[in-house]
């Protein structure tokens, strides 16, 4: 089985999520459960930091689509940094640039929403 | 020296050539075109220019503009290339926007575009060999745009691949994750996350359909729109995906696509599919993505409804066991013996547990207690309620002087404990040695059979069934005395309806028959056999539906 792991942190008012190993159909529930959290702790303001991440499949990005809505409405957003070229060319054949954010690092991305 | 035509054409010569390298080392049709349109611009002092290449269509689509306000350029017609020369519509657009000068571009022997040109500063017209440098320029593009648009294909068709094995690879990954057995749950939120990842959507259901009606499983659709067109259709009329434009089928508001999930051909589910966010039509390819993705979803679906069944089902038989056994432990596993009377017993449980109950308890050395009931309902609740009753008959039949006072008693707590709906069926009574009698009551359970010399007394005297109401009036005691030779049969209905192949039911006359031609010579074991052979006799080749209990007792 592949490895997959999730790490939240606190940077400032933002909330940066660090995805390790491979968001597959298999463990795009655990970042599904990592969303919920946030989102019932009130916390809209998410960084998704994908340096550690190898792989992404579309069951991945479909949790992005699910819950990019909720932090919208809430005043907050969820943006994407550190992304690895292989990774970037997934969200950008499925057409994501034109619907989210995506830094080259982490702090600008945690910079705008402060900003 | 050279005269000044001499130093025009040389002038004119190197930026042929600037052009040319320009142009020829970019594969950026935007770059390609606008080097055009600036490099004519400079040189015949014009203000405005645009280029449009034919589509698949032979259409003219205006690719790059300069000095064109956004309205002006929403003017341009719908024209072919092969009509443009000669169309009003087209004739009418240069004029509104003062283009003087329209020339073709063809590449590969075609015509594939045109150039347009407004009017030069300060009044001059374009001179003939103006329209040569502009032909010769054309030439010279032409190939750099051939090889922009060739490249530009390539791109759109790397791109094509690129998705399409994208979504095998995802469709792999699900397949992978759905081969198990999943909660029904889980396999929603894994299809909606594929779909809405893959083809970036927010607007979706996914439904099944079972044989109680369909069942919304997720949904981000407004819930009436959605409910009211559901009702409208019929599983069976989708079979293949459908999409706005397929005649005949009206779609919710907002919805676009409906896929149908299907197992060997049979629709058992649909996605809806709303507006792409990214504004761009489903493709084919995507419309199979949603489709595969549905099929590998609906089967997962089904596999996790069989599972619960089968769960379910060796829960249940799980359940009857466990009745099965109760029951049993709680009937005698001897009868007691005595002098002046002997007693025989049957019980048969049907598969489907009921509620017979039966007891034979010795109260004293001159007196015995017989009792039988029928819970109704089965398996472990009336199981329960079984047990229930013999601790309640145990408890009270040595405390009460009267059976008919605790029959009252027994009734209360009975009522008291019971599921609303269910009710019990109860005789019972007591055969004294001494003075070789028997009293009973009987509360609704069929009235037990007395035979002296070929007839029938039936025991009916009591009350209320047990678990209907708390007790109002007192139940009714009766005592019968018992010569020798009488026999009493106790029963349930089990007996009486016993159910021929033919769905004929055993019959209370049937029953009295019998006895009334029994033997007065053969002992109780005797009579409960010949009993049993012969409802077997009369259900041969039906299913045994109820329990079966007898009771028979003879004076000695």
């Amino acid at each position: 089985m592949a490895d997959f792991n999730i790490n939240v942190r606190g940077v400032g008012s933002v909330d940066v999520i660090d995805l390790h190993g491979y968001l597959d159909a298999h463990t795009a529930p655990d970042l599904e459960n990592a969303f919920n959290r946030l989102i019932n702790d009130g916390k809209y303001k998410v960084v998704v930091n994908f340096d550690h991440l190898k792989y992404i499949s579309s069951a991945g990005l479909g949790v992005f689509m699910a819950y990019v809505e909720t932090m919208r409405d809430n005043k907050g957003d969820i943006k994407f940094s550190n992304m690895k070229e292989n990774v970037y060319n997934i969200f950008d054949l499925l057409g994501f640039p034109m619907l989210y954010e995506f830094f080259e690092k982490e702090h600008e991305a945690v910079n705008k929403f402060t900003d | 020296m050279l005269n000044t035509g001499t130093n025009s054409a040389m002038a004119e010569f190197s930026a042929l050539v600037d052009f040319s390298k320009l142009i020829n080392s970019s594969l950026d049709l935007s770059l390609s075109l606008n080097n055009i349109l600036l490099t004519s611009l400079s040189k015949f002092h014009t203000t405005r220019g645009l280029i449009a290449l034919t589509d698949k269509n032979s259409q003219l689509i205006v690719k790059a503009s300069k000095g064109f306000t956004p309205q002006l350029l929403e003017q341009f017609p719908k024209v072919s290339i092969h009509q443009c020369s000669d169309h009003e519509a087209f004739a009418a657009f240069m004029q509104n926007t003062r283009t003087v000068v329209c020339r073709e571009i063809s590449f590969s022997g075609e015509n594939r575009g045109v150039i347009i040109l407004g009017s030069r500063l300060g009044g001059n017209e374009y001179t003939n060999s103006d329209l040569e440098f502009l032909d010769t320029l054309l030439n010279l593009g032409a190939s750099a745009i051939e090889n922009s648009l060739n490249f530009e294909e390539m791109k759109r068709l790397n791109k094509d691949l690129d998705t399409r094995i994208n979504q095998l690879s995802s469709l792999f990954d699900l397949g992978k994750e759905f081969s198990g057995i999943l909660e029904v749950s889980t396999v929603t939120r894994l299809l909606t996350f594929s779909i809405i990842g893959q083809l970036l959507v927010s607007k979706y259901a996914i439904i099944t359909f079972g044989q109680d009606g369909y069942n919304v499983l997720d949904t981000k659709i407004q819930a009436d729109l959605l409910e009211n067109w559901l009702g409208r259709i019929k599983p069976e009329d989708i079979t293949e995906p459908l999409s706005l434009d397929s005649a005949g089928i009206d779609l919710p508001e907002k919805v676009e696509l409906v896929i149908p999930m299907q197992i060997k051909g049979e629709t058992k589910g649909i996605i809806l599919l709303g507006k792409r966010i990214n504004g761009k039509e489903f493709s084919r390819t995507d419309i199979e993505f949603a489709y595969s993705v549905g099929s590998l979803a609906i089967i997962s679906i089904e596999n996790s409804r069989l599972f619960q069944e089968a769960l379910e089902k060796q829960r249940l038989e799980k359940d009857l066991e466990i009745a099965r056994n109760i029951q049993q432990n709680l009937l005698p596993k001897k009868l007691p013996r005595m002098k002046k009377f002997e007693i025989a017993s049957y019980n048969k449980s049907a598969r489907q547990v009921g509620g017979d109950y039966f007891d034979v308890i010795k109260l004293d050395s001159a007196r015995t207690l017989i009792a039988i009931a029928d819970v109704s309902g089965k398996g472990v609740q009336a199981a329960l309620l079984m047990a229930n009753l013999q601790a309640f008959l145990k408890s009270m039949c040595k405390k009460f002087g009267e059976i008919s006072e605790a029959t009252g008693l027994i009734n209360d707590l009975v009522t008291e404990n019971i599921i609303i709906g269910s009710f019990i069926t109860f005789f019972w009574g007591i055969l004294d040695e001494e003075n070789s009698t028997f009293t009973y009551v009987n509360a609704g359970h069929n009235p037990p059979l007395l035979l002296r010399e070929g007839t029938i007394t039936k025991l009916k005297l009591g009350g209320m069934i047990l678990g209907i109401i708390p007790t109002m009036a007192p139940y009714a005691l009766e005592t019968v005395e018992l010569k020798p030779g009488d026999a009493l049969l106790l029963f349930t209905d089990g007996v009486t309806e016993a159910m021929s192949a033919g769905g004929v039911e055993y019959s209370d006359e049937r029953l009295e028959e019998l006895l009334i031609n029994y033997s007065p010579n053969s002992t109780s074991s005797e009579l409960i056999e010949k009993i049993k052979s012969d409802i077997e006799l009369f259900t041969r080749g039906a299913v045994q539906s109820d329990d079966i209990t007898m009771l028979a007792m003879k004076a000695l």
